[in-house]
């Protein structure tokens, strides 16, 4: 079991000592039941942090921002950050370390080990309560959690409740850690990894077109699936083109010609494009948070894309993202044997 | 003048109407607005939803509209061919109190001092039918706060009340009028204990508990206060400035205009307005590179204060209708109402 | 050797596939050069895109070439260790795997995007590509998934 007051205390200590300038957690927020990020600086501040089934996001990507704020300031602190990383977060940190993004010393990875549990998936955990609200979310045993709705508590098994993401976890213990809370737990009892991915690789291919289509068209291209991940950082995304170098001599012609690789119509095919752009993109570099999942407000499965490529990385080229991050990157790598026979 | 109409002949209805009706469907685990099948039963249509995920303002101002079309023959003129919209009527059913108000608000903007064809031309085929809340359906509705009630008729034709096994119609405009005149004899005269009914679940839901900020008056001056201040950068710290907020907000409307060349020789395609977002970092981008709004801080500004300060200055009321969705969906947790009350406080 | 007619069939009702062909500079295309010097007989359903590597395509140009209406996209290279920039081809090999099972994935047909190795010399071996892809593409009929509908 994980106590909050540890990490509190924890916490407060680096910032007390001003090892860290900044605590990247979680806090209670206003708008629901879950969880919000915290960005703690004064010690004072650290007895707002929590830890419980409801923080939900990786807040690696708060890393990545604060790396391209400090590139804007001209005398930034460049002391550590800490942060509190599940097992997945703490392997998007070390994919960012691989591409160097920062160095191992910029940052402090205080590790929670999510044990049998995970987080909550709030759609789930909202047709589990059939309509009552939750208030609070707390790990009850090692297979449920205790639910509080304004109604009384409510008992829920974290089978029904848990994001799909946790369901498949392969690393709920943080493997890269300065110091780490929880313990780890080898057999969670939940399904393999890519087991969702096997049903859907299952069905005929106009099944999977009819699947992937229904869902591309709904798409809305809000982007936030890009914004909360943090392997999105590219300063700009193919699918706005807001770098286009202007200068006095620069025409209308070359304004307006300027490569459009997709439309800002969310329709089908621009919205395909754009969803098959990121997962190659994100291929050897997802490490599966599922964060671009969880924030879809239309319910796209975007995870499955990326698993798909995951699961070929591991199975052909025997890759597998965010555990070291001294390994070339998959796309920037090559085995001899790497498979020929699909080549005419 | 009201009537009453079963809630197993709600699909009859909807079959009657000579025009397109959605209604809230659960579709891949996202409430939408979908298409009613033609000759729908009382199975067709079930209005059980809590709020749709998407506003319905995408059926007057759709995500992408195409202004016009082009061509041009290399050294000639372009020709240019208008494609104003002609839609087929349309009735939308089960639309929330809140849903409902962002209609007018959008037609402050489409409508007057910029007067817009085809939002006009959509708009005037688009019919509301209203549901009551009576309990609020997400635990972020703030409508009250913002000049609303859960059981306002603004911007609706026809306004529903559930009443257990049967609705409570009331037709708000002609237009609602002819609606329920379609439905013939499935409306029957609304007797004196089915109104009374209604009232008693009307006012129910007026004192029901919902978030507030506090004084709707205080907001304006206080965001004209706060401007320069440095509590926008701390509000936005954990925004990662992504396009839930306006996309899914019901009276959100800016849009871009960008031109989709569909051929070569001869040149031809379509100019389309598409929407836009103000938290996308190319909004306000200049051509230069400069860009004025650069920062997350200052997009949230410029959301809140065009609701709550320059559309009140312009329109005289808020452009913000309380459905909640912005909270809801944040995928950080970022809180309009918690914003409000935090600068008015300050 | 081929012996598809050359000739463009006018009839519009007889579906004539759109192939894109990326092609490397250094042997694919020299490939192509040469079937075309040697007069073989070979479909022109390819419209060829010299690029410097197979290495250099961006896994953007597939997917761009089949949302503006492509039938079937090739990206033809080196052979394994012939690479005049030593490498490009066997990163350009990871990479398209990828592309191909991310689009055999989400439902495209599996035959409408191909990768092959045809070296400077052989120039029968790209005639006969181009010409087994147009046969396969011309039973699987036009791409209509993921192209723009304009």
């Amino acid at each position: 079991m994980v106590d909050i007051v540890n990490i509190r205390a924890h916490a407060k200590d680096l910032l007390e000592k001003g090892t860290v300038k900044m605590v990247l957690g979680y806090q209670r927020g206003t708008a629901g039941v879950l969880a919000e990020p915290a960005f703690i600086t004064d010690a004072g501040q650290a007895d707002h942090l929590v830890w419980d089934p409801t923080c939900v996001q990786n807040l690696a990507l708060y890393l990545v921002n604060e790396k391209k704020a400090q590139s804007h300031q001209r005398d930034p602190d460049t002391r550590p950050i800490a942060i509190i990383a599940k097992g997945c977060d703490s392997r998007a940190v070390a994919v960012l370390l691989q591409e160097r993004h920062f160095e191992r010393k910029d940052v402090h990875v205080i590790g929670v080990s999510c044990g049998t549990l995970g987080v909550v998936d709030k759609n789930k955990l909202s047709k589990a309560l059939n309509g009552r609200v939750a208030t609070k979310v707390e790990p009850h045993g090692t297979d449920s959690f205790k639910v509080t709705t304004a109604e009384g508590f409510v008992d829920v098994a974290a089978a029904d409740v848990l994001a799909d993401r946790c369901l498949e976890c392969a690393c709920a213990y943080p493997a890269m850690h300065d110091v780490v809370f929880g313990e780890k737990h080898e057999d969670r009892g939940y399904p393999a990894r890519f087991t969702a991915l096997g049903q859907l690789e299952a069905k005929s291919e106009d099944e999977r077109w009819a699947y992937w289509e229904g869902h591309f068209n709904r798409c809305l291209r809000c982007y936030a699936c890009r914004s909360v991940c943090p392997m999105c950082y590219c300063p700009e995304c193919v699918v706005d083109s807001i770098e286009l170098m202007v200068d006095p001599t620069t025409s209308a012609d070359e304004k307006a010609n300027r490569i459009k690789w997709i439309e800002r119509s969310a329709v089908a095919s621009e919205n395909s494009m754009y969803h098959l752009v990121r997962a190659i993109h994100l291929a050897g570099r997802c490490i599966d948070c599922a964060e671009c999942e969880r924030v879809c407000p239309v319910d796209i499965p975007i995870r499955m894309l990326n698993n798909k490529l995951e699961k070929e990385a591991k199975d052909m080229f025997g890759y597998e993202p965010g555990l070291d991050p001294e390994l070339p990157s998959l796309v920037a790598s090559f085995r001899d044997d790497d498979p020929n026979s699909f080549i005419r | 003048m009201s009537s009453i109409l079963k809630k197993t002949d709600l699909g009859a209805w909807a079959a009657a109407l000579e025009a397109e009706v959605f209604a809230p469907a659960l579709a891949d685990g996202v409430w939408a607005y979908q298409p009613v099948a033609p000759g729908a039963n009382d199975g067709g249509v079930a209005l059980t939803h809590p709020n749709t995920a998407r506003p319905p303002k995408n059926f007057a101002f759709p995500q992408r509209e195409v202004l016009y079309t082009f061509e041009q023959l290399k050294g000639q003129a372009p020709k240019l061919t208008e494609t104003l919209p002609n839609p087929a009527p349309v009735v939308v059913m089960g639309v929330r109190p809140c849903d409902g108000r962002g209609a007018p608000r959008n037609d402050m903007v489409f409508t007057g001092a910029f007067d817009d064809p085809y939002y006009q031309s959509r708009r005037a085929k688009t019919a509301y039918v209203g549901l009551a809340c009576n309990t609020p359906p997400s635990p972020n509705c703030f409508c009250k706060a913002v000049g609303g009630s859960p059981s306002s008729k603004e911007g609706l034709d026809v306004q529903l009340t559930d009443l257990g096994d049967r609705y409570h119609v009331v037709a708000v405009t002609p237009r609602g009028e002819e609606l329920i005149e379609a439905g013939g004899k499935l409306f029957a005269e609304a007797g004196a204990a089915d109104e009374k009914e209604s009232q008693r679940l009307h006012s129910e839901a007026a004192k029901c508990e919902q978030r507030t900020f506090g004084d709707l008056a205080a907001a304006a001056p206080a965001l004209k206060k706060n401007f320069d201040s440095e509590m926008w950068q701390s509000l936005a710290k954990a925004c990662i400035g992504c396009g839930i907020c306006t996309f899914l907000c019901p009276t959100c409307h800016c849009f871009d205009i960008s031109d989709e060349v569909t051929g070569q020789s001869p040149m031809r395609g379509e100019r389309v307005r598409t929407w836009d977002n103000c938290q996308f970092p190319d909004f306000t981008m200049h051509s230069s590179g400069h860009n004025p709004r650069e920062t997350l801080g200052a997009r949230l500004r410029q959301r809140v204060n065009h609701k709550f300060l320059y559309f009140v200055e312009n329109n005289g009321t808020q452009q913000c209708t309380g459905c909640g969705r912005c909270i809801s969906f944040c995928p950080v947790g970022i809180d309009i109402v918690a914003v409000l009350d935090r600068m008015i406080q300050a | 050797m081929a012996s598809t007619p050359t000739q463009t069939p006018k009839d519009p009702s007889v579906f004539e596939p759109r192939i894109v062909a990326f092609l490397c500079k250094w042997c694919s295309s020299a490939g192509s050069d040469l079937a075309g010097v040697s007069r073989m007989q070979y479909p022109s359903n390819a419209v060829p895109i010299t690029v410097m590597c197979s290495g250099s395509v961006s896994p953007v140009y597939i997917l761009s070439a089949f949302n503006k209406g492509a039938d079937g996209v090739l990206v033809s290279g080196c052979h394994p260790g012939d690479c005049h920039y030593l490498k490009g081809n066997y990163f350009a090999r990871r990479k398209i795997f990828l592309v191909q099972k991310l689009l055999s994935f989400i439902g495209i047909e599996k035959d409408r995007f191909r990768m092959s190795w045809v070296s400077a010399a052989e120039g029968a071996k790209f005639a006969q590509v181009v010409e087994e892809f147009v046969r396969d593409i011309r039973t699987l009929g036009p791409q209509r998934k993921l192209k723009a509908k304009r």
